[in-house]
């Protein structure tokens, strides 16, 4: 129907960064998954920048929190910044913040 | 080996089994649980080869999950058939046990263990703590089952304040609103993310026309034909102020793939797409509500300005009685009567009529009163001021603005009255043997050409007894239920049979007969009069 998910992937200080632009649905949630899988193994802090990203459903939501526990497992974070206050207020009711963060920048968590 | 050494060896290995069920519940996912019971079994068996395997369901295939080998590396042959739990030893096979387990949700597990180490077969003491171990594996699958279900319950029920909560949000936020492009890109986006659509689409169509006049898609490269023809669709439509409004979604979204849309999402679309009704409504009643602000405020404005002009006393004219009444409608026209003392016991009276309504109006007349006071102070004939006037007045006003205006200098010491007539209704001269005469010298309205065309006096004397009645056409164009006039016959008739009352009474008499005739119609027009009479 419609391809207009990106995502932008960089490993800084062994802390992986995932700029995403467009509606966080199943595509989008799932392209930051498998983003997220090819790293897993490798880092412990993950940071979502959304300040692309405006728009997201409960499936995209779905693959956040898979991130969310795989990452809580392993010790390690899964932060996000450049939140829409609409996005916050979603991730609150669905109870991402219980174990993700939200981070005001990049740099705050990578130092 | 003996059933006593047999008891004692399992009631040591009690503490493994226990753990090992922990390790097992504490698993988050099904590859992990799967990984974790490779190395359980692993560690019993010290087998060299040792493979588990998993499908969803008796007809599905066999899966390697979790572990790093091919499922082609082995053959599964004798795994197919088995729905119940079955275990298989044999030392001659390539394989010494093979396991099928059947899960509580239908999926299987199924296990081939290689040969043991040190070559050895599988004991009784293995046998059994294949078997306790399956038992673990099976019970912590349930918990895991369990756990997930918990988390589903909590996700769904997580989801559905969600959605309660962007509803209500979204109310707030659309009502904040003026601008309509603002208010569908959020009411669309909104209603894709709580139904977990794939896109969304809003069309707008105008009367009768099969082409939509504005169209906005979620996400905005969204193709609308590929939501119109989707076979995953719902739509919400209504109709305002000649438009009709379509919003549709397609592709219910799941993990799986696309899917039909359920009858909650229809009623969240609805929801939100009423919500954008009563918003787009809301902005039209209030833009009316402002509009009529503006004009109340407009018309107050052009009232205090005709106010202000019309005199609060008219001179007192020896030897003569003037009278005068303005009523302003309630939309404010532009009539105007003044008596100007000009000195020398010279009169000026004026009544005038500006074409429309309103602060415009009310503006016209104030010019034209100016001008009136500036260009008398010069003595001009009556004729040349009147062409000033008109100058004047096309120059400082529109097209569709003129005014028509009757003048009357009178000679109070002789009775003489010199007139001109520019468009406005006739004047009445009642004289005192009952003779009427209408005043109509004079020429076109003021401002509604400019070609130097010359206006016409008319001179004539005041006797004792003689009345001028000066009037607009409020009064007889007065308007009754039945939409009829008052009318200039009936007009007339009234001042011949009342023109001996005095100025006043016979003033209040007319205004009475005028709105007595009008009845419960609305004035929409001003009623000014003015009548002067030879003592």
């Amino acid at each position: 129907m419609s391809e207009d998910f990106t995502i932008i992937s960089e490993l800084n200080n062994n802390i992986l960064v995932l700029k995403t632009n467009g509606y966080i649905n199943n595509t989008g949630g799932e392209k930051i998954a498998q983003e997220f899988s090819k790293h897993q193994d490798s880092v412990k802090k993950v940071v979502i920048d959304l300040e692309k990203s405006n728009v997201v459903n409960s499936i995209g939501i779905s693959y956040l929190l898979e991130i969310v526990e795989s990452l809580n497992e392993s010790g390690g974070k899964l932060f996000f910044t450049n939140l829409d206050p609409t996005i916050e207020k979603t991730f609150q009711i669905m109870g991402i913040f219980q174990f993700a963060e939200k981070t005001d920048s990049i740099d705050s968590v990578v130092g | 080996m003996k059933n006593n050494s047999l008891v004692e060896r399992l009631s040591l290995q009690s503490e493994s089994f226990q753990e090992g069920f922990e390790l097992l519940i504490k698993c988050s996912t099904l590859e992990e649980m799967i990984k974790n019971f490779y190395h359980l079994l692993r560690g019993n068996f010290l087998a060299t080869n040792l493979y588990i395997t998993y499908k969803k369901s008796f007809a599905s295939k066999w899966e390697s999950i979790g572990l790093k080998f091919e499922i082609k590396e082995i053959d599964l042959s004798f795994l197919d058939h088995e729905k119940q739990l079955t275990v298989k030893y044999s030392q001659k096979e390539k394989y010494d046990v093979v396991v099928v387990l059947p899960l509580s949700d239908d999926s299987y597990l199924g296990i081939i263990v290689g040969k043991k180490l040190d070559k050895s077969p599988f004991n009784d003491f293995d046998k059994i703590t294949l078997q306790i171990l399956l038992q673990v594996f099976s019970s912590a699958y349930n918990s895991f089952l369990n756990q997930r279900e918990v988390k589903r319950l909590i996700f769904d029920l997580n989801e559905k304040v969600l959605q309660l909560n962007s509803l209500i949000d979204t109310g707030i936020e659309l009502s904040r609103f003026d601008k309509q492009n603002v208010l569908f890109e959020l009411s669309l986006e909104r209603a894709v993310s709580i139904t977990n659509s794939s896109s969304g689409i809003i069309l707008i169509y105008g009367t009768d026309s099969k082409t939509p006049e504005k169209q906005l898609a979620f996400p905005s490269n969204t193709n609308p034909k590929k939501v119109l023809e989707n076979q995953f669709k719902i739509e919400s439509t209504f109709k305002f102020d000649d438009k009709n409004y379509h919003f549709l979604l397609a592709e219910k979204e799941t993990r799986k793939g696309a899917t039909s849309f359920t009858e909650l999402d229809v009623m969240l679309l609805e929801s939100i797409t009423r919500q954008v009704q009563a918003a787009i409504e809301n902005e039209y009643l209030i833009e009316q509500s402002l509009e009529k602000e503006r004009i109340e405020k407009e018309l107050s404005l052009a009232a205090t300005i005709q106010q202000r002009i019309i005199p609060k006393k008219l001179p007192e004219i020896e030897g003569f009685e003037l009278s005068g009444i303005n009523i302003p409608s309630r939309e404010v026209g532009g009539d105007y009567y003044d008596c100007i003392d000009m000195g020398d016991g010279k009169y000026a009276l004026i009544i005038a009529d500006v074409a429309g309504k309103g602060i415009s109006a009310a503006l016209l007349v104030s010019t034209l009163n100016a001008a009136i006071y500036s260009y008398l102070e010069f003595d001009l004939p009556l004729t040349e001021l009147i062409e000033k006037l008109n100058k004047l007045i096309f120059q400082s006003s529109p097209s569709d603005k003129y005014i028509t205006f009757f003048i009357a200098v009178l000679h109070s010491k002789s009775g003489e009255l010199n007139m001109v007539n520019a468009g406005h209704n006739p004047a009445l001269l009642l004289r005192e043997d009952g003779a009427l005469e209408q005043i109509d010298a004079g020429g076109i309205g003021l401002g509604m050409l400019d070609f130097g065309m010359p206006y016409t006096d008319q001179n004539i004397i005041l006797n004792r007894g003689d009345k001028l009645f000066l009037y607009t056409d409020g009064i007889p164009e007065a308007m009754n239920v039945n939409n009829e006039e008052y009318s200039d016959e009936r007009m007339i008739e009234f001042f011949k049979e009342h023109a001996s009352k005095s100025g006043e009474s016979f003033i209040n008499a007319m205004v009475k007969d005028t709105k007595s005739f009008v009845g419960e119609a609305v004035q929409s027009d001003d009623i000014t009069t003015l009548i002067l009479k030879k003592l």
